[in-house]
Formats: C-alpha cells, structure tokens, sequence
C-alpha cells in the first residue's frame, strides 16, 4: 500500500478504534437503560400518558322511618382540565377566559387553578353540577382547548328542598386543612364533604370510594381514549328514626309561627327515638350544591345553622310547672285538693309577684294550678318546697346537662338555684324560689331537654339520650342496628306520675292547651310563655299524646323563640305534630302482621315502625276545640267553667315587683 | 482479512449496500410510525421516497465512473460548492431563522449538504497534492484555508449545527493526511476555547450569585462585550506568554520561542471569536446548552426533549413496545421524532434489540469506509473514505450520544434514519463514491 503514496493508516485505526470505544461505550448505556432500568423508565412513559379522572362516587342514602329517601344523589355533569405535557401556557389566558363568560368565574382566580394543574400535573375539577345549558356550551371549548373534558359524576340531592336542613346538614368543599389530614383517605382536594348535621356526623358511612378513570392523554392534554376504570362504589346507608311526615308539619307550622324562628322535637317516649327535629329558620342543602361553590361559600357564611332545637337555651317558663308538681306531689307538700287563694299577685318580703292573670284565678287547686297556669299558687308551694328542693329536681329531670343525643353542638343549659349560685358565689333569696318556682330567672333549657322531660312524663319517668338513627347500613358489613340508650331515670312514685298526667290533660281539656286538643287521642300538655330580656316572649308548648288505653306514644316541645303566648303561637305546631303523627298512623295500611296482637302493648325496642299509634279514627276538626274564638269574655272563676278561658294564656310575671 | 475472500473480491461491495440499505429499511419504518400523527404525513412519506429514489440513483451514479474525476476537477467541485452556498444566501428560503433552503419543484433542496461533500472531495484533492509536505503547519493552514469559505457561507444562513459538521471532517482528515499535531491540538485549542468559553457563560449566567460575589467571575463574564476587560485579558495573555518564554529561557529549558507567540495569538482569536459566537448564539442555542449543563432546571423547557427522548428509549425495553404502538411518540410527547429524535422512537418501538441493529449496521458501515479508506488505490481515494467516515462517525455519536443525554441538543440528524431528503440524498451519494473507491482499489484493475 505505501507504494501507492504515504498514508498514515495507523491514524486511521487509532480514529477507528476511538470510534468502536465510543459506540460500545453507547451500547452499554442502552443496555442499562433499555433492559436495567427499563422498569422505571417503562413506569414513567405510563404516568405521563395516562391521567386519572376521579369520579365522584354516590353517597348513600338517607332514608326517614318509613323507607322515604330524604338525600340521594343525582347524576351531574362537571368540567375537568387535564394539563398537558407540552400545553402552550398563552392558551391558559384564553381558556380562562372563555371559562370565565360561561360560569360567571373570575377570570384570573380560574387561571391561577389552570396554572396550578399545569404544575402539579394532575387533573383539576373547574365547575360541577352544571346545568344543561351551561353544558351544550362548554362542550364546544372542548374542541377549542385540548385538555377540557366533561365528566358524569355523582352529586347530592335533597329530594324534599328545605327539608331538616338542620339536622341532615349541607355539603360542602373540603377545606385545605382538612384535606391534609384526610388525604390518605382518599380526599382531593377538590372533594366534597358533609359540613353538618347527619352528612358530617356520619361522612365516614355515608362516603363512597370515588371512581377511577383511566385515559390516555397526549402531550396537549387531549384525551384519546379510554384505558379502564376502577368504578366506584356506593357509600353506605342510614336510617333516621325521623318520621318525614312529622317533620315536614311541624317545619311548616315553624314557617307558620308569629316569629318564623324557633325549634321542635318530636320524640317517641317508649323507646327515644326522634321523629322530628327542626329549627326555624332553616335552608334549602341543595342550595350550597350549586355549580360555583364559591358562592355556595358565600351562601354557607349566611347559612341560618343556628339549631335552635340543641343550642337555643330559653328560660321553660311555665312549662317548668310540670317539673313543679312532681316535686310537690313526691315531696308531699301539696295536697290535690289543697287550695291557694290568687289574688293577682303574691307578697314575698317587701316584693311583690304578680301573677299574669292580673284580676286574680281566685281560689286554685291543684288541678286548676296547672290548667290555667296560676303563677301564684306556684309562688306559693314553690316558698314552700324551698329553693335547693327545686334545684334538685331541676337535676332529676335532667337540665343542666346534655341530653346526650349524639349530635355536634348541643348545649347544656343553665340550673338555676341555691347551690348554682353558691358556685358563682352569689347569694340565694326568696325571690329567687318564686321566679323558680315559674320557671324564669336564670333557669335555660334547650327544646329537646324539654322534649326529654315530656316523654319522661309519658313514659313515667324514663329520661331518654334521644337518638335519630335506627339503623346503619355500611358498605360491605353487616347493618348496624341502633339500641335505645337511658339517659337516667326520674324516680317519682306511680300515682304522682298518674297525676301529673292527669293535670296534663287538664290544661288540654279545659285550660290553656286547649288548641291542642284532638278527638279521640288522650292529650296532655303545657304551655309556656317565658319573658326574656331581649324582646318579645319566647312561647312554649311541651305535650304527649296516645290512644286511649294505651301508653302515650308521642312527646314534643315547641318553642317559638320571641312568639309570644304558648298557647297561640306554640299550640298550633304542637297540633300539627301531633296529627300528623296520627294521620300517619291511619294512612298506614291496617294489615299490619298477621298474629296481629295489635291491641298488645308492642315491646318499645322492637317494631318501632309499627309502634306507631294505631288508627282511630280520622280526626275530623274537632269542634270541642275552636282554634280561637275570638273576644271570649273573661271568666275568673276558682273553678273553672265549662267555657273555660280560651284566651287564657300564661301570664306576664314580673319577677322584681312593679 | 476474512472479508476481502469470496464475494467480497468482487467489484461492488455488498456488505456496505446491505448495511444501508438496511439502516434505510430500519429508518423507513420508524418514520412511517413517527411521522404518522403528523398533519403532513403524506407529504412527509412522498418526499422521503422520492429522496430515497434520488439518492438511489446518485448512489448508482457515483459507482458508475471513476472517482478520480473528482480530484482532477477539483477547482470545478470547489467552484461549485461555494456557488450553490452562495446561491442559497440569495435564492433560499427562510426556515426556522435560517435561509439554508432552495425550492424546487418538488422538494425543498439544502445546499449545505451538497456542499459538505463536494468540500471533502475539494479537501482531499488538496490534502494530496500537498502531502509531501504533510509535517509542516502550512500544511495545516492550507486545509484550514480551503474549508473556511465554506464555513463562512453556512454560517452566514446561519447554520450553527451544520457548520459543526465540517470540524470533524477537517479535523479527521487532516489527522489521517498525516498532519502534525502541534497546529492540530493549536486547531483543536481554539475550537475549544470559541465552543468553550460561551458554554462556561452560559453556565455562570445561569447562577448569577456567582457573578455578583465574585470580582473575578464578573469580569470574566464582562469579557464579551469586547471592552475594557477584554482588552485587559489580551495584554495578560500576551503579558503571560512573555513572562513565561523569559522563565524557560532562565531555566534553561528550550523551547522555541515562536510556540509562546503563537500560543498567545490562537488563545487571544479563541478569545475573539468565542466573544463573537457567544453573540451569534440564538436564544433557543442557549437554551440547548442550558439544557445540557442543568438538565433538572426547567423540564419543560429545553432539556425536555432529552427527558422525553430517554423516557422513550428507555420504556422501549428489550423488545420495544412495536412499531406503531410508541406511547411517547404516538401521543406527541417525543419531539422532532422523524428527524434529530429518530433513534429514540426506534429505542421505544423496536426496543434494545432494533437500537443495537442499529449500532451494528452503522459499525458495519463505518467499517467498510475504513477498510476502503485502507485498500484504496491512491492517498486521494484514502483521503475521501476518512473524510465521509469521519462526518458518519460524528453524525452517529453526536446524535445517539444527544438522544442519551451525553451531548447538549444540537441539532444533528442520524443519517440514513431522520427524515430529510436532502441528508439521505446527499449521504447516499457519499456512499456511492465510496463504493465506488473500493470497486476500483486495485491499481492495475
């Protein structure tokens, strides 16, 4: 060869030689990264090119006593961005914008979720529950903007609108705090979340496991097709022991009432249970599902979530008078015939009490006392039982404390007495026995307190922890049925209970209870109208009600916060529970079992459903009770008449004389 | 050599149209996968196959008749190449910010291939009349002389990454021509100190907490605005190659003195045109190096290309996930996958295996280039084999070594593989007039 010229052909295989070196030096590295670490290469291409779309899975159903559903889930469409690999960050100006006309956003507050998608790189909910129209739209910045999809998912819905808004509670975004503690449970960010009541109480049964859906995306973010899914599952469901048909009467005689604001409970006194709870004013939960949660945010800040029914403490006023009686019967300081004469107001020291009836009852007993809710027949027997008595039956019947229903937010109340005071270091006077004995000063109950002394009155003195669910359905376990829990017991003998019962219906029969009064069912009750410092009178109305012969099966509270008289304001919604509870009991199909025992006394923790008082008959209004006669004249007699006073209402009382 | 027996003793070498021809096969199929969710598929596979046609053809052509036609015509071929490039600058079309492309009928036409291969043939002409002065730095100089019109040409388009390829072919042949390599490593010197110092900018630009608690940083980075700190660096250089000739002479070492001077003056040129390129650069060059020195700082920007290009080579495994079937180029993730990125898409759809196919038929190639490069009949023909197995063997470690993260992102095809009609026209061509120097090896044939 080197005759064909010099050549330097060494160089030539020294090049050659770098060459080989240099391309087994890629080999090598392409057998690493192609069969070493293929995995995690392998791993990463797959993350990138599917996104995962959550669904939002139902959540279980609510249903009342009777299997009516109170909050299901509707299908609804909403808006997803999914942020693509190599996505043009000027496009997100102009989907943000376009977004921003058609859900009414704000336009960089939307940009600034884009951005952050594009960040962190996962799929972003920008608008839910969109309504139809909004969505034929929508559905055309999907052909405009890769990575803008539409997707099915479950949202709540509550079948029956304003409807125990208070206790079923509202659904909400969860907030980012808490969404760092739940996030392992399988929260997103942009999950939502029961904020009260039952939907808060019970988020771990009733929540889903959202679904999955796996897409592949391409680097614009497009989707193009669909890889699997995980499906979702169906969250558990709960029973409440509510009766919607009660529920929506007295929520309707709440909306009904002089004010507009106030609370009920409904219980029944054989086993605990309530069949209605509700606070006025109340919302709509559907309200804070709307599309744009930022203004459901803004709905939430004026929600009405005052529960008026567990955290509204009033003074009982004259209902306390029950309280009263079983103290003095038990006591022994009264006598059923024992009369006290009323001469309109009552002398303690240089003070003088009046009663509201300001001409007088005359000469009162017992029976009377209550009926026509003689302030100083109370006055009277109250100095005579002497404060800490009082006080400890205050305790006895359970105020002061928590009826234990296991709800968040419930509040105690206030004991008003001797050793209340000596714990705040203050004295104690007669004075003070006298306001007692009616019920004012410092005393402050909640309505279901007293909807736990009145079933504690039907039942003889059972102080149930009340309780609004019957049963648990949890997904993939066995249902969970709820037991009824006794809070304590009111150890009064059987013929003081029998005669409180009696006095009860007095009031229903021939005195201030009179609206309440519904043929063919045993009534008792007592109204209540308690001066506050703050404006108008609350009223009050605490009842139980069965069929003849048999043990009551119903027991409520009423309170019309700032209604004025007990018996107008609260009587009417009392009446209305009370129908209601047995109307239901008539529109039930009378073919209930056959071994049809229907006459036997059902065990209290068995067939609460069929529990329910047995059909009479249908209650025609009744004519024995006018609903308000007007201008009735005044009849101020000891005993009362057979035209007993039908205006006659609780008195004003005026605790530090005139 | 076992191969100079049997078939191979004939006229055409079959191993090296085999090896293309099977890298074109290869190469034909990824882009047919690659380019298939582009908008221009059909455009893109027309212009590949009358491309393929072409050089075909060229590939036949340049087997045809002798090779030494070249080397007398030499001053034709040289001519030639500086009008097409000129021709260019006036007729071309701007693409991508650089006017490299002449329309024609039916495709578009880039001079600078034609003129990197007419210049190689120019180069070795020259190389070999001039080899009996092979030693000298004239020598060196000479080469150097011819190329750098050339050069000045593309760089005028601009095109950066093409100008890159003619430093390996001049660099190779001037090694294989039997130059010294003292004025190489000068050569090499100030390559690395133009390419070097922009990159070490770039790099200090990218921390600029550097610059501001360092004096010195600072003022090195001052350095390209060709003012007062420049000035200074001259004087220090030229200060320390004075300083240091003066010490050896009191040592008593020898060295000639001539070497400090012309140390000093490839240093200062380095220093200026390293202070010119570092202007020239384009944003989007920059960001290749940034890319390349920082891969972690912005993965969606440049250096997401190589992010994608390794996910995708990577995934493909042993035996690639098929063809057709490449999630990262399928989906866009993987860009410029039919040109620069061709390798990748084969590393994902024919995975370990098709990547190593690959490697094999190019080390095949490569070697019949060099074992013709030795059995050639003249220096000339020695000459051109080392010329073209130089630009293959840099176009194929540039490349596959950027698909791997090893070389910043330059813009470099894979020849025979990437789409471009122009590269595998012109390659086939280069091929042609290798084949054509082994056909006629013997002298006496």
């Amino acid at each position: 060869m080197s005759s064909r010229g010099t050549r330097f052909v060494e160089r030539l295989d020294a090049l050659w030689l770098a060459a080989t070196v240099a391309v087994g030096f890629l080999g090598v590295r392409l057998l690493h990264m192609q069969v070493v670490r293929n995995a995690y290469y392998a791993e990463v291409a797959e993350r990138q090119r599917t996104q995962i779309i959550a669904q939002a899975a139902p959540r279980g159903r609510v249903y009342d006593r009777n299997g009516d559903i109170v909050a299901t889930n509707q299908p609804a469409f909403s808006l997803i961005f999914l942020p693509g690999k190599s996505q043009d960050p000027a496009r997100l100006a102009g989907l943000s914008e376009s977004l921003a006309r058609e859900l009414h956003r704000d336009r960089d507050e939307l940009l600034d979720k884009l951005r952050e998608a594009v960040r962190e790189e996962s799929a972003i909910h920008l608008a839910e529950n969109l309504p139809l129209k909004t969505m034929f739209k929508l559905s055309e910045l999907k052909t405009l903007y890769p990575g803008v999809d539409l997707i099915v998912e479950a949202r709540r819905f509550y079948p029956n609108g304003a409807f125990a808004g208070h206790l079923l509670g509202y659904m909400g975004k969860i907030d980012r705090r808490a969404w760092r503690l739940l996030r392992n449970k399988g929260y997103r960010v942009d999950s939502w979340v029961g904020k009260a009541g039952v939907e808060s109480r019970y988020e771990d049964i009733l929540r889903g496991v959202d679904g999955e859906i796996r897409m592949e995306v391409d680097a614009q973010g497009r989707l193009r097709r669909r890889l699997g899914e995980v499906p979702w599952q169906v969250g558990g469901n709960i029973h409440l022991t509510i009766d919607s048909r009660i529920q929506k009467a007295v929520e309707e005689g709440l909306r009904a009432s002089p004010s507009g604001q106030g609370a009920v409970v409904v219980m029944d006194p054989r086993s605990g249970e309530v069949l209605a709870l509700a606070s006025a004013p109340d919302f709509d939960p559907n309200l804070l599902l709307l599309p744009d949660w930022d203004e459901g945010r803004k709905g939430a800040a004026t929600l009405p979530e005052f529960n008026r029914a567990l955290q509204g403490t009033y003074a009982p006023g004259s209902v306390f008078k029950v309280i009263m009686d079983g103290a003095l019967l038990q006591e022994g300081t009264v006598g059923i015939a024992d009369r006290v004469f009323c001469p309109g107001y009552h002398t303690v020291g240089n003070r003088t009490f009046k009663c509201w009836e300001k001409k007088g009852h005359k000469s009162v007993d017992f029976m009377d006392a209550l009926a026509y809710s003689c302030d100083v027949y109370f006055y009277t027997m109250g100095l005579r039982l002497k404060g800490p008595v009082i006080e400890r039956y205050e305790h006895l019947f359970g105020l002061g404390r928590k009826t234990g229903i296991d709800f968040p937010g419930e509040r105690s109340g206030n004991i008003f007495g001797p050793e209340a005071r000596k714990t705040r270091k203050r004295g104690w006077y007669e004075g003070d026995t006298a306001n007692l004995s009616i019920g004012q000063g410092e005393l402050l109950t909640t309505p279901i307190q007293m909807a736990v002394v009145a079933a504690a009155v039907a039942n003889k003195g059972t102080l149930w922890k009340p309780r609004y669910v019957k049963r648990l359905e949890r997904r993939a376990a066995k249902p969970e049925e709820h037991a009824s829990a006794v809070a304590g017991r009111v150890e009064l003998r059987d013929d003081v209970w029998q005669r409180i019962r009696e006095a009860m219906v007095h009031v229903v029969k021939r005195g201030t209870g009179q609206r309440v009064n519904v043929p063919g069912l045993v009534v008792g009750g007592k109204t209540g109208t308690s001066q506050n410092p703050l404006g108008e009178d609350h009223a009050w109305f605490i009842a139980y009600a069965g069929r003849p012969d048999e043990e009551p099966s119903l027991a409520l509270a009423v309170l019309i916060q700032h209604g004025g008289h007990g018996s107008s304001a609260a009587g009417p919604v009392a009446r209305k529970a009370i129908e209601a509870a047995f109307d239901l009991a008539s529109a039930k199909p009378a073919g209930v079992p056959a071994e049809g025992s229907l006459i036997d006394e059902v065990p209290p923790e068995r067939d609460i459903e069929r529990a329910a008082p047995l059909p009479v008959k249908p209650p025609a209004p009744p004519p024995a009770a006018p609903p308000a006669p007007p201008a009735p004249k005044r009849v101020v007699t000891p005993r009362p008449s057979h035209s007993a006073p039908s205006h006659a209402e609780d008195g004003d009382i005026y605790s530090e004389g005139d | 050599m076992k191969v100079e027996g049997g078939s191979f003793r004939g006229r055409v070498d079959w191993a090296l149209i085999g090896a293309w021809a099977g890298l074109v096969l290869i190469g034909t199929v990824a882009i047919l996968s690659a380019a298939s969710p582009l908008p221009h598929y059909g455009q893109i596979l027309q212009r590949h196959f009358l491309a393929l046609g072409v050089g075909s053809l060229l590939f036949l052509l340049a087997l045809g008749f002798n090779y030494q036609v070249f080397q007398d015509q030499s001053k034709v071929l040289y001519a030639a190449a500086l009008t097409v490039l000129v021709a260019v600058l006036v007729l071309g079309q701007v693409q991508r910010g650089t006017k490299g492309w002449i329309r024609l009928p039916f495709f578009s036409f880039q001079p600078a291939e034609l003129a990197r291969i007419l210049t190689t043939l120019v180069l070795a002409a020259y190389l070999d009349r001039r080899a009996q002065r092979s030693g000298t730095v004239g020598f060196v100089a000479g080469g150097v002389a011819l190329v750098l019109p050339v050069l000045a040409l593309i760089m005028l388009q601009p095109d950066f990454s093409t100008t890159l390829t003619f430093f390996p072919m001049l660099i190779g042949m001037l090694y294989c021509a039997g130059a010294p390599l003292a004025p190489l490593g000068a050569t090499a010197l100030y390559g690395g100190v133009t390419l070097g110092l922009p990159l070490l900018w770039t790099l200090i630009m990218l921390h600029p907490a550097w610059s501001t608690s360092s004096g010195f940083l600072d003022g090195f980075l001052r350095l390209r605005d060709m003012g007062g700190p420049f000035v200074a660096a001259l004087v220090f250089i030229f200060a320390a190659a004075w300083l240091a000739w003066r010490l050896t002479l009191q040592f008593r070492v020898l060295v000639p003195p001539t070497s400090f001077a012309v140390g000093a003056l490839i240093l200062s040129a380095g220093l200026a045109s390293a202070a010119l390129v570092d202007h020239q650069l384009k944003d989007y060059q920059r960001n290749r190096f940034v890319a390349f020195l920082l891969p972690a700082a912005d993965p969606r920007g440049a250096s997401y290309n190589v992010a994608q290009a390794q996910i995708a080579i990577g995934s493909g495994g042993l035996w690639g996930k098929g063809v057709f079937s490449g999630t990262q180029s399928k989906l866009g993730f993987l860009p410029e996958r039919h040109t620069d990125f061709i390798f990748a898409v084969i590393g994902e759809e024919m995975g370990f295996l098709g990547t190593m196919a690959v490697l094999a038929l190019y080390m095949l190639l490569l070697w019949r280039m060099v074992d013709t490069a030795r059995q050639a009949r003249d220096r000339y023909g020695y000459l051109v084999c080392c010329g073209m197995a130089s630009i293959f063997g840099f176009h194929l470690l540039v490349n596959v070594g950027m698909c791997l993260g090893f070389v910043p992102v330059a813009g470099i095809p894979l020849p025979l593989l990437s789409y471009g009609g122009s590269n595998l026209a012109m390659t086939l061509l280069a091929l042609g007039i290798v084949g054509n120097i082994y056909s006629r090896r013997y002298a006496f044939y």
